[in-house]
């Protein structure tokens, strides 16, 4: 077992003359859960960005796996293949298709586009997509049309397509905005069980999630780490009182 | 495997059932091989319809199903004519031209008769010297094989280096667009080795079927065209069925969150563009024999937005609907702009539709834009209900 499994180190990024992210490192190990706190403006969107492929960084290092992999200058496919899961701040399934479709669509399986012409239905598959759907609490669903959802259960679908990539990584942006309790208890149910056996990083607004998943806190701030352990710890820091925490009492 | 993809796709039975009828029907009603009712040349407009309902899913394919708004498909048409077009031009002007040397006592050199073939074909624009891409025009399968290459491998080309780039939406339409008028506008030079404004003409004469009626050889183009829309349709259906469909249609509604998903995008539509273009090509094969003449004009960026209008009011997303829009669609237009459709006069104006059909044509874009988003097709969902 490798120590880490993302290694992000000295990671600049300039928008326009505005540094998004200022020689940020952080690193994530193989398993468990990690929130990444921080107020609107301190980068955590465009860390997400970076990871994923979708924005190229002017300066720094993001090594991946037991092989040290560079993952800058691969393409967003190429990275979600080697085992980086996205879900997005607002939840993106395909609306116009089932639920079982978009597991289907999400299952790790070859992607090429011979191989996806020529793909057959296998009772295989058919059980992975039902234990997804159980995880998620979707199994009554499987044939609805995605876009007939609530919200709260499009954003767990979302995390059931993560979960059928089977990644190494979970990147979950805001994944229990606009949550109701109970909705937000079975989501962190989903991500501390999906945290098991992989990396999960949360990137959340709501301190009050943050304080249920109950894990390693890091606070970005103005695109750099401002202070990195539990919640607790974090909210005693007087930098991070006066630059998030105080805000909110203010 | 086969059976599952009929059950899973029932408008594929339903559609074939009604091209088998209509193609039954108008075989009985023909001059060649029935009582006659239909004349040979409405035989001709029925059998370039059906060509054009083919190039109308293969549209469906890429812009409804997969988000691409082409404006350049009637280009790969365009090409699929050229490439028949010559074969079918040099075979027939060759044997005029060996018949009309046959009479000399001395018997006429290859050189001779290559001149004299030559200067038939391109004495129209001041040449008799073959241009290179003339090179296989005396091999039927090598141009045959034309039709298929030569489209594909400029939308492999284009789109390569189009979805590359990530040039999408509108950006993507006006660069389809550019390659389109680059095409025509390249065919009108009398130096294009394509004859210039005066295309290839006289496509409606086979050779080696010479001594054939014209009613005869239209039934058989238009069971042919009937045959190939039938086999597009059943193999657009495969494709969009199953895991492709929905990735294909996941990049439609959020390209991004396919990506993230691990699939290559790019290749997905290059896949997408590419056999659409190859289709587009095989209709254009079977249309312009039917039609008898191609020009550059035809390939004008005009043909390819007719083709998203026809799509779009058909209903766009469903195979059927693209059929109905293009058939429908063309079909009223050449009623209208044919002098089929009565004036209308309003005592101090006179409609005269050959003008305003374009305006009337326009305006029910709009309207199905703006109020009817499905289409003509939309209305079957009023039909078969979805038990819930």
């Amino acid at each position: 077992m490798i120590a880490t499994l993302l290694e992000v180190s000295g990671v600049t990024v300039t928008f326009d003359g505005f540094r998004a992210i200022n020689n940020l490192s952080i690193q994530f190990p193989p398993t468990g859960l990690r929130a990444i706190i921080g107020p609107n403006g301190a980068g955590k969107t465009t860390f997400m960005d970076i990871v994923t492929g979708k924005t190229k960084p002017d300066e720094g290092r993001v090594v991946w796996g037991e092989e040290n992999i560079s993952l800058l200058g691969l393409s967003e496919s190429d990275i979600a293949m080697r085992g980086i899961g996205r879900k997005f701040q607002k939840p993106t399934v395909f609306e116009a298709q089932t639920v079982r479709q978009n597991l289907a669509m999400a299952l790790k399986n070859p992607r090429g586009p011979f191989a996806v012409l020529t793909h057959r239905k296998t009772a295989e598959n058919a059980a992975k997509i039902d234990a997804i759907a159980a995880e998620i609490g979707l199994t009554d669903s499987l044939t609805r049309i995605a876009g007939e959802l609530s919200h709260g259960q499009k954003q767990w679908l979302e995390i059931g397509m993560l979960l059928a990539q089977d990644p190494r990584l979970l990147l979950v942006d805001e994944p229990a905005a606009g949550m109701t309790v109970e909705e937000r208890e079975k989501t962190t149910d989903i991500l501390r069980r999906a945290a098991k056996t992989r990396s999960v990083v949360v990137v959340e607004h709501d301190m009050e999630f943050v304080r249920r998943l109950d894990c390693k806190v890091t606070v970005l701030h103005e695109g750099a780490v401002l202070a990195e352990g539990s919640l607790d710890h974090v909210a005693s820091n007087q930098t991070v009182i006066d630059v998030y925490l105080g805000r909110g009492h203010a | 495997m086969h059976n599952s993809f009929i059950a899973r796709n029932p408008s594929v039975l339903w559609f074939l059932a009604a091209l088998g009828l209509f193609t039954f029907g108008v075989t009985l009603l023909s001059e060649a091989t029935g009582i006659g009712l239909i004349s040979t040349s409405f035989v001709k407009t029925l059998g370039k319809t059906l060509c054009l309902c083919l190039i109308a899913i293969a549209m469906d394919v890429v812009w409804g199903y997969c988000g691409i708004l082409s404006l350049g498909h009637f280009a790969f048409f365009g090409i699929g004519g050229y490439a028949i077009g010559m074969w079918l031009m040099y075979a027939r002007t060759e044997t005029i031209v060996l018949s009309s040397l046959a009479g000399q006592t001395i018997p006429a050199t290859p050189q001779e008769i290559s001149d004299a073939i030559g200067n038939q074909i391109f004495g129209v624009v001041g040449s008799s010297e073959f241009p290179l891409i003339w090179a296989f025009s005396d091999s039927l399968v090598l141009q045959l094989a034309m039709v298929v290459l030569i489209p594909g491998l400029l939308a492999l080309v284009f789109g390569w280096l189009a979805f590359r780039s990530r040039v999408t939406g509108v950006y993507l339409s006006i660069l389809t667009q550019a390659m389109t008028l680059a095409l025509s506008l390249y065919l009108f030079q009398n130096d294009s080795g394509l004859r210039g404004n005066n295309g290839l003409s006289g496509l409606q004469n086979i050779p080696g079927f010479e001594a054939t009626p014209q009613a005869t050889i239209s039934i058989i183009f238009f069971l042919a065209s009937a045959f190939a829309l039938g086999a597009g349709y059943v193999f657009f259906a495969w494709v969009i069925s199953g895991k492709m469909g929905s990735v294909v249609q996941g990049i439609r509604d959020n390209e991004a969150r396919v990506r993230f998903l691990g699939y290559q995008v790019e290749g997905y539509k290059l896949f997408i563009f590419t056999i659409t273009a190859i289709v587009s090509g095989i209709a254009g094969a079977l249309y312009y024999p039917q039609a008898g003449i191609i020009n550059p004009g035809e390939i004008a960026p005009i043909a390819s937005i007719y083709l998203a209008v026809w799509v779009a009011i058909g209903g766009r997303g469903r195979l059927y609907g693209a059929v109905i829009g293009a058939a429908f669609v063309s079909l009223l237009s050449s009623w209208f702009t044919g002098g089929g459709a009565p004036d209308i006069n309003l005592g101090f104006y006179t409609i005269q539709w050959t003008d305003w059909w374009l305006v009337l044509l326009g305006l029910s874009f709009v309207i199905v834009t703006l109020y009817f988003p499905k289409g003509i097709g939309g209305l079957f969902d009023y039909l078969v209900r979805k038990p819930s």
